[in-house]
């Protein structure tokens, strides 16, 4: 269980982990979690070393959609979100 | 691969042109120039620059030694992807405490190791299989679909390298967003998931949620047929929204039977954009 349970976004959090999960070599080295941020929740995503450019992808495209993807997750647990990404 | 050629004032436009009729971004194209613009006198243009662009067949090198990193480790014996995604799964539906979507989304991923076992296995030495990416894709589906504690069927078409997912259900608003940005950010990352992830260099993968796509490029046609009518009637050109390179291949698509009008993009995505102009008698 990588998803932290007091992460008051559980859609998002399994969203955010099931996408990265399916994008990376390592899988198991995905870790999600969440912090307070200035008026919204901060999901924390920390992949393999040698994922983070795959997660990121070409000019932030695939950062870009995991972003757009997270945040429409959030709005069913009623949060905003941001999601950073780190190795 | 095929192959499409188009021609315009400077090779950013031609190049431009291209990706519109390709319908994929810049970074999955490939482009040869095949006439540079020649500057006539007086800074008037005489030849114009022709390109051909085709959607790029092959990545670059770091991509391939990536994905045989991957193989080695998978060829180790109950070490495999599948096994560890098991693993995990099964913690989560025992542990999981029931905060609302969570265990069915442990349901919805259970099912899907058993399923991976059949999928074709990849000779290292060849690309992936039309099918194999099909069923990466459809996983990757399902388990957002858990994810979201949503339900929803997949349908996969395929024709040669096209592979078409279909997805069904209930509320997939979510996935669709306004105008459809979240149904583009899953399909980038279907992209992602089942293509690029296994080393897929040659299939095209297009994702539409709730038949989304098929209306809107209905929809999108009849407002293109519209606004080239007050072109064609004023003689005035009309800029559009911005709006996405498959959005935009369906307004040049839809307007390239009318001989009244014209079409071209302007502009950088994000807000690159069609632009419908009276047709020139000069061409």
């Amino acid at each position: 269980m990588t998803v932290e349970n007091q992460i008051p976004a559980p859609v998002a959090s399994a969203v955010l982990e099931h996408v990265v999960r399916s994008i990376v070599d390592n899988p198991d080295a995905v870790v999600v979690s969440g912090s307070p941020g200035r008026g919204r929740l901060r999901l924390e995503v920390r992949v393999g070393p040698d994922d983070l450019g795959r997660v990121i992808g070409k000019r932030g495209k695939t950062a870009q959609a995991i972003r757009t993807l997270v945040r429409a997750a959030a709005s069913r647990d009623g949060v905003d979100v941001e999601v950073d990404f780190v190795d | 691969m095929e192959w499409v050629e188009t021609t315009a004032k400077t090779i950013e436009e031609a190049k431009e042109l291209a990706l519109d009729q390709l319908g994929v971004a810049v970074d999955d194209a490939e482009f040869e120039v095949l006439e540079e613009p020649r500057p006539g006198l007086f800074g008037r243009t005489r030849g114009e620059a022709r390109v051909r662009a085709r959607v790029r067949p092959t990545k670059p090198r770091p991509k391939v030694e990536r994905r045989d990193r991957r193989r080695k480790g998978a060829d180790k014996p109950d070490q495999t992807d599948d096994a560890a995604v098991a693993a995990d799964v099964d913690t989560e539906a025992v542990e999981a405490p029931a905060p609302t979507p969570k265990p069915r989304a442990a349901k919805t991923a259970a099912r899907k190791p058993a399923k991976k076992t059949e999928e074709p296995v990849n000779d290292a030495n060849n690309t992936p299989t039309v099918e194999a990416v099909a069923a990466e894709a459809e996983k990757f589906i399902h388990g957002l679909l858990g994810a979201l504690g949503l339900e929803g069927t997949t349908a996969v078409r395929h024709d040669g390298e096209d592979i078409e997912v279909d997805v069904d259900g209930e509320n997939l608003g979510v996935l669709i967003g306004p105008r459809g940005t979240t149904l583009l950010a899953v399909q980038d990352l279907v992209r992602v998931a089942a293509q690029r992830r296994i080393g897929d260099h040659t299939t095209r993968l297009r994702l539409d949620i709730s038949g989304y796509r098929e209306k809107r490029q209905a929809a999108l046609a009849r407002f293109a047929m519209e606004q080239a009518d007050e072109v064609a009637s004023t003689g005035e050109e009309r800029g559009l929204e911005p709006m996405p390179s498959a959005d935009r291949k369906v307004i040049h698509d839809a307007l390239s039977i009318r001989t009244d009008v014209e079409t071209r993009s302007e502009g950088e995505d994000p807000r690159r954009r069609v632009v419908i102009a009276p047709a020139s008698s000069a061409n």
